[in-house]
Formats: structure tokens, C-alpha cells, sequence
């Protein structure tokens, strides 16, 4: 089993203009699309993330802070996946019901192992 | 959902948007009717901090407790912060309120949503933003699922809500003043039965109708009924069993094939729900209680009279048609003369229904109303004229909005080919 960390990306408050109607049925469809690959053993982890965090740089000789992305682009959360290879792992990310929404985007990227460390 | 395990606590259909309703109610009742909008911030957010938490651990497993303390959390929070910025909320904070702490009991959710009902019907808004608002607020409809339910744009239903909001700021409408309520309980059950209407009948549209906007209309209903503050409640319950007996016709109405409606002669009645039969019995029952006669009473014991025939040609027609005759007594509206000409048929015949209608056209603007073509025609048909039918149900197509009666009509038309051609010509 290869390792993948699943990049949650979006616009700024994704879910802020869902009804409370589409915001049950986000629940219950991408809460039992985790719930099953967590019991299956395939995530590790799953979180969602907060909205206001920094980044930090190293500039001039000293760390501040920014610079920010222009883009209103933030990820929203991560998964934590196991998975055979990319192909799987692209297979099981296109089962999360929450494509369906058509305001999110997810970027797979295999964790890379480096023998002799660990 | 099969996904799920068995110990894992599953949500009641249309949960958010019940809570939303209620959690809009009472936080208001505690910041103030003019902070409305605040607080619906505040349980929208209160719902997207339950999405976050229970996609990833579950749904806890007393979910509306879960609700209620972020809610009041977050409610605090706000207070707080507006404490800092300005006295504006604080002000506008009733004195009780600052004193207790902020709870979510039953009798304050109760009283809560009444209250906004009432607020949301206040005379001075105009009926379309009465039912936006009703909606928005205590239904938890978002407002693009507004615009698809009335066929109409976002923009139109903000504008509506716009306006409403505006004149909801000026009326700060308190229940417990017992006079507000009984005055206004007759424009509440009238904006009710609008918004069931829109659902059992909508007026443009591609389905048959919104089962939804019908649940929301019953859910509403009994809010009124369950509420102490209320002196007379046969309209109430008249109003209640009417939506029941009606909603009893659901699944019997609707031609799965096409999404058309089944009109009452044909409708398959081992399909009429039984159960929303007694319950809307039981409602009728409780209405005749007091003695007094509501446009609602008449049109439910019009209902119940057609839920308990076997067949419907066996129907009590004649009691019907003396049914219409009382309601025309308390509203003389064209529709109802309109509706009454189909019972009448069955005890005059169709020729004297037809006379009828010819005599409305003249004195009524009926005319422009679909349904006064394609009655007509149904009795054309009856008395085997099929040129005048067809003629009358073209006439309907040109009339209507909603291209499943478009489709309804044409069957109709078609129907009436094959019976003689040389009728037609």
C-alpha cells in the first residue's frame, strides 16, 4: 500500500451558500463516503481545515509573514489515503459525492518514501 | 444510506431545515426581531460548523443538543462582540432577555417560530414577500430553492425578501400580546393555504407539483394549532384537514410516466393514502367543534366528501353542489362557480353546467383562465360535441403556464380522435 495526501481545494467559504437542505445531504453523502473508506482501512486521516492561518517565508534574514496567494483559492481540507497506486487512489477519490456539488477540487499526491530514513 | 453502519445515528429527513427554523426563532426572540438577518448568520454558521464536525466523527448521537449549544455559543459571541463595537444590538436586546441565560426549551421553540409566523404575515408585508419570508426564514429554504419553487428568478425573490425584511424591522410583533395574534390568525392560515396551494397547484411549472412546499404548509399548521395562545382554532383545524385530505390524493394524482397530473375520475383510489384520510377526518371533526363556518370547513367537507365515495360516480354530488352553494355564500368567486359546474353536471347535467358557465363567462373575467376552457370542454366531450371540445381545450393550451397541462390537454385532445373522426370536422 502506497501513501497519498488528498489536497481538499476550493473558493473561499465553499459551503457558505449551501442551503441547509444540500448542507444535510453534504453530511450524510461525504460523511458516509469517509466513514466507509475509514472502516475499510484506507484513510488514515480525514480533517477539514480553518479558514485563517499564516504563512510564513524567510526574507532578508528573518521570518515574516505572507507572502499570500493571490487567489482566492484555499485547500479546505485533507485526506490521508491508502492506496495500491495513483490509478487506485484516483479511482477512489472520484467516489467522493462531494464532486457532485461542482465547487470543489481535489489534487492527489502520492507521499514520497525515501529508503534508509525511518 | 447503506454506507452506515447500524449504530451510527442517522438524520430525520429535512433536519437542517427544520432546525434552521426553529434556531432562526429563538435566537431572535433573544437578539431582537430587528437582528433577524444576525441571526440567521449565526445558525448558518452554526450549521456549517456541524457539516465540518460530522462529516469526519459521525453524527453525535443527540444531534439537536449538538445544534442548540454551538448555536447558543455562537449567539453569546455575537452579543459580545457587538457589546465592544456599539450599543446598537444591546439596545435593541429586550430586558428580560439580558438576564436569563440564552436556552432552547420547547415552549420558547414553540413560541419562537409562532411568533416569527406571525411577524412574517404582518398585514403591512405583501403576500409574495410573506411567503418568502416564510420560507427564508422559518422553513430554511435557501433562496435560490425559493426561485425554483415559485418558477421565478433569484433576484425576484431577494427583492421580495428585500422588501419584506424591511417592513418585518418596522412591525416588532410580540405574541404574547394576545389581541396581535387573534387579529392576525386569519392572514396567517390565508398565506398557509397560499403557499399549499403553490404546491398543490403551481401555477407555472414542469412537474405536478411540490410535495415539499405541501409539507411545509401542514408543519406550519400545526404549529398554530399547538399553540395556547390562540382562542379559536376550528379554522385551524378545518384548514389542516383540508391540506390532509388532499395530500391523501398524492400518489393516485400523479401519472409517473408523463409527470402529469390524474384528474379525480380517473385516479386509481386503492392509491389514496388512508391514513392522511383519518387524520384529515379527525382534523374535520375537531373543526365542526365550534359551531362556525369557514371557506376552509366547506372546501375539506368537499374534499372528504370525494375521499370516502367508492367510485366517482357514486360520489355525493348532490351534497357537494349544495356544499359550493355555501361557499359561494361567504366568496363569490368565479373559480368556485367554475369548480361547482362539475358537480352540478352530475345532478343537472351537463348541458345546464354548461349554460352556467356560458352565463359566468359574461359577468367574469373567468375567461382568461385556463380551467375555464378545459372544463368547458370536458362537458363538450360529455355530451359527445367533440368540435366545440376540442375548440375549448385549444383554447386552454393558449391559457396555461405549465406545459404539463400543456401535455395533459393534448392527451385529451387526442382522446377525442378516435371516437369519430367525422365528429371533429
Amino acid at each position: 500500500m502506497k501513501e497519498f495526501l488528498l489536497l481538499i481545494r476550493s473558493e473561499e467559504a465553499p459551503k457558505a451558500n449551501l442551503s441547509p437542505e444540500q448542507l444535510q445531504a453534504h453530511i450524510e453523502k461525504v460523511g458516509g463516503f469517509i466513514k466507509r473508506l475509514t472502516e475499510e482501512g484506507r484513510m488514515k486521516s480525514a480533517q477539514p481545515l480553518e479558514m485563517d492561518g499564516k504563512i510564513l517565508s524567510y526574507k532578508n534574514g528573518k521570518i515574516i509573514d505572507g507572502p499570500y496567494n493571490e487567489t482566492k483559492e484555499i485547500i479546505s481540507g485533507y485526506y490521508h489515503l491508502l492506496a495500491t497506486d495513483l490509478e487506485e487512489a484516483i479511482e477512489i477519490t472520484k467516489q467522493d459525492p462531494r464532486f457532485e456539488e461542482g465547487i470543489w477540487r481535489i489534487e492527489i499526491r502520492p507521499i514520497k518514501k525515501v529508503k534508509g530514513i525511518n | 444510506m447503506t454506507l452506515y453502519k447500524n449504530d451510527s445515528k442517522k438524520l430525520t429527513e429535512h433536519f437542517f431545515r427544520n432546525e434552521y427554523g426553529k434556531l432562526v426563532a429563538v435566537i431572535t426572540q433573544y437578539i431582537g426581531s430587528k437582528n433577524v438577518e444576525t441571526a440567521e448568520d449565526i445558525v448558518q454558521e452554526t450549521l456549517l460548523k456541524a457539516v465540518d464536525h460530522w462529516q469526519h466523527s459521525g453524527i453525535p448521537k443527540n444531534p439537536q443538543a449538538w445544534l442548540y449549544t454551538t448555536a447558543k455559543n455562537l449567539t453569546l459571541n455575537s452579543i459580545n462582540r457587538k457589546k465592544h463595537e456599539s450599543n446598537y444590538l444591546l439596545n435593541t436586546l429586550k430586558k428580560e432577555h439580558q438576564l436569563n441565560p440564552i436556552e432552547f426549551s420547547e415552549n420558547l421553540i414553540m413560541d419562537g417560530q409562532l411568533n416569527m409566523m406571525f411577524a412574517c404575515c404582518h398585514p403591512s408585508i405583501s403576500e409574495n414577500s410573506q411567503i418568502a419570508l416564510i420560507l427564508k426564514i422559518l422553513c430554511g429554504f435557501s433562496i435560490s430553492e425559493i426561485a425554483n419553487s415559485f418558477f421565478t428568478t433569484n433576484e425576484t425573490i431577494n427583492k421580495r425578501l428585500v422588501r419584506g425584511r424591511k417592513q418585518l424591522r418596522k412591525s416588532n410583533f410580540d405574541i404574547r400580546i394576545i389581541q396581535n395574534i387573534n387579529d392576525n390568525v386569519k392572514i396567517v392560515l390565508k398565506t398557509i393555504y397560499l403557499l399549499f396551494n403553490e404546491g398543490y397547484y403551481p401555477s407555472k411549472k414542469t412537474t405536478p407539483f411540490q410535495y415539499d412546499l405541501c409539507l411545509e404548509a401542514i408543519r406550519l399548521t400545526k404549529l398554530v394549532i399547538k399553540s395556547d395562545h390562540i382562542k379559536s382554532k376550528a379554522e385551524c383545524h378545518a384548514l389542516l384537514a383540508l391540506m390532509y385530505l388532499n395530500c391523501s390524493r398524492f400518489e393516485a394524482r400523479l401519472d409517473t410516466a408523463d409527470q402529469t397530473t390524474i384528474e379525480l375520475p380517473k385516479q386509481d383510489r386503492s392509491l389514496w393514502n388512508q391514513d392522511l384520510i383519518q387524520l384529515g377526518i379527525q382534523q374535520l371533526q375537531l373543526a365542526t367543534d365550534e359551531n362556525s363556518v369557514s371557506k376552509y370547513l366547506i372546501l375539506a367537507t368537499i374534499s372528504a366528501q370525494h375521499c370516502i365515495a367508492k367510485t366517482y360516480e357514486t360520489t355525493d354530488w348532490n351534497s357537494i353542489v349544495s356544499l359550493y352553494d355555501q361557499l359561494l355564500s361567504i366568496e363569490n368567486s368565479p373559480i368556485i362557480h367554475l369548480n361547482k359546474s362539475v358537480a352540478l353536471s352530475k345532478t343537472k347535467g351537463n348541458k345546464e353546467a354548461i349554460t352556467q358557465l356560458l352565463h359566468l363567462k359574461t359577468n367574469s373575467d373567468i375567461e382568461n383562465h385556463y380551467l375555464f376552457h378545459a372544463t368547458l370542454g370536458e362537458l363538450f366531450k360529455n355530451e359527445k360535441q367533440f368540435k366545440k371540445a376540442k375548440s375549448a381545450y385549444l383554447k386552454a393550451i393558449n391559457l396555461t403556464k405549465n406545459s404539463r397541462n400543456i401535455i395533459l390537454l393534448n392527451k385529451k385532445i387526442n382522446d377525442l380522435v378516435p371516437i369519430s373522426k367525422t365528429q371533429l370536422l
